[in-house]
């Protein structure tokens, strides 16, 4: 029987592991990045990503260690609707595909989600929006880092701070060196890696362990997690189809590669990267299922997928394990790091302290954004457990989704409909946000989205239908253009 | 109700499978982009 008493990966191993692949992802990073001259090329890697790499940063970003370590989580407390319910998640990406196009037609000079908020719907929705959004970025900005420090510290025993300190710093430094070229270059083969690994111990469960004996020690020890009228889950379900929508439609990290990715590319690149993604979640949920034929103990809940891989192929299956997280985290940390900079450069600093801020200025003050970023990660991610809110990674993770729920209709409403009403696109993310963070300390972290999506749908419905104000899509493009230093 | 031994494996190797193909078809588009030079 395996536990979480002792490291199941020897302390030389790991470290020889966080060494190469560190090394690895910063020679990378240096290499993609080293003709970035302006802040354009820094930001939005020229603007003209091809299909390969636009996919498989779509799918690598959303591959987080969330998805390989919580699907597990929720798959050992939800059952089969909670790796099917989070697999719903690839309906963002997929859903996001026509808006990338639309995004791109009409803002083909655009940077951040908070340019199109600010031009769309004025400066008060804009910094409401930077608001929700910010929350959001930090919020899984510090769940991936805490997800690192408790992989390493559970596999190989490594101190907490330390595996976090390691894994933050090596991100930092490779989005530091090449922008979004070198996050979408390490992203390619960061893609290669989770897939196949999470692949490859998906078979060897199903080998070792076979479908008969998870059913039937299922069934005999945790039947409701094969309940498939498990009320919770089904409301899962519904509020992690929302989660996913609201994060993808609302943050920059989505936003900035629809920018960054060649005219033609965004839809295909979304669509085809959703449809690809979507049995990633059951292939790294389900071996979580087997943990009662394993007869494995399973003191933290998010700690199952690592477990179960260790006990089915022993020092193997902790390797692959860890090179596999250290791939996903890496994966959306440097995503986040680098889009969450560049909104910070543009609509924080170029938005609201130095107006006039040259590209050149820009191009340094991402850098210094990157670091500073970096360090309040850390700061937050050090004192995990000591922070009320910050409790479980699931729990993080859903506490956002009021906030980004809030968010799903002032995008669409923005993108597509003319008549959408400022006001109320202010007040419908304000209100969902509230809404829905009461829900989530008042029913659970399982209906916080669902309440946001809800209370904001009717809100900017309603609000457009009372005080429809009518929209130029021209402005998008004209605002937009580059002037007054905004452009190298 | 529950779901079947079946219908539980039959979503599962299928997941599996599609995610087993995944790197060879992003290999492949790598490839392709490359070639035509339009990987960036």
């Amino acid at each position: 029987m395996t536990s979480l008493g002792a490291p199941i990966l020897p302390t030389s191993i790991a470290w020889g592991l966080l060494a190469a692949f560190s090394i690895l992802w910063v020679a990378l990073g240096w290499w993609l990045g080293r003709h970035n001259r302006t802040a354009e090329d820094h930001m939005l890697a020229g603007r003209n990503v091809g299909l390969a790499l636009a996919t498989a940063t779509a799918m690598a970003t959303w591959v987080t260690a969330n998805t390989t370590m919580t699907a597990p989580q929720l798959a050992l407390q939800l059952g089969v609707w909670g790796m099917l319910g989070y697999s719903l998640g690839a309906l963002g990406l997929i859903l996001f595909a026509p808006l990338a196009r639309r995004i791109r037609e009409l803002m083909p000079e655009g940077f951040t989600s908070g340019d199109f908020i600010r031009l769309r719907y004025g400066k008060f929705t804009w910094r409401v929006f930077l608001v929700v959004s910010l929350i959001y970025a930090f919020g899984w900005l510090v769940s991936m880092a805490m997800a690192g420090g408790v992989l390493i510290n559970a596999l190989a025993g490594i101190d907490y701070r330390v595996g976090m300190t390691v894994i933050l710093t090596v991100c930092v430094i490779y989005t530091l060196l090449g922008g979004l070229r070198a996050v979408i270059g390490t992203d390619f083969i960061q893609t290669i890696i989770i897939i196949a690994g999470a692949a490859f111990i998906a078979w060897l469960t199903i080998d070792k362990v076979g479908f008969e004996a998870i059913h039937f020690n299922l069934l005999d020890e945790r039947p409701e997690l094969l309940n498939l009228l498990f009320p919770a889950a089904i409301m899962f379900l519904f509020n992690n189809l929302l989660f996913g929508v609201g994060e993808i439609f609302h943050s920059n990290v989505w936003w900035s590669r629809a920018f960054a990715f060649g005219r033609n590319v965004g839809f295909r690149a979304y669509l085809l990267g959703g449809l690809l993604w979507l049995p990633i979640p059951i292939v790294a949920g389900f071996i979580a299922l087997a943990t009662p034929a394993l007869g494995i103990n399973v003191p933290a809940a998010d700690m199952v997928g690592p477990l179960v891989a260790a006990e089915v192929l022993g020092l193997t299956g902790a390797i692959v394990v860890f090179i596999v997280v250290f791939a996903a985290l890496a994966s959306s940390l440097d995503s986040l790091l680098a889009a969450t900079s560049d909104l910070v450069t543009r609509d924080i600093y170029r938005g609201h302290i130095r107006p006039r801020a040259s590209a050149q200025n820009q191009f340094h003050a991402t850098k210094v954004i990157v670091v500073l970023l970096g360090l309040l990660t850390w700061l937050a991610a050090s004192y995990r457990g000591e922070i009320p809110i910050v409790g479980s990674l699931a729990e993080l993770l859903y506490f956002t989704g009021a906030f980004v729920a809030s968010a799903i209709w002032p995008i669409v409403a923005g993108l597509y409909w003319r008549r959408a009403n400022p006001a109320g696109a202010a007040l419908s993310m304000i209100l969902g946000s509230t809404l829905g963070l009461i829900s989530y300390f008042a029913i659970g972290f399982y209906v916080a989205a669902l309440v946001g999506a809800a209370v904001s749908l009717v809100v900017m419905a309603g609000s457009t239908w009372l005080w429809p104000r009518p929209f130029d899509w021209g402005r998008l493009a004209r605002d937009e253009a580059p002037a007054g230093g905004s452009r190298a | 109700m529950t779901i079947s031994a079946a219908a539980l494996a039959t979503i599962v190797v299928i997941a599996t499978l599609v995610a087993s193909l995944t790197p060879i078809l992003l290999i492949a588009l790598f490839i392709r982009d490359w070639k035509k030079g339009c990987l960036w």
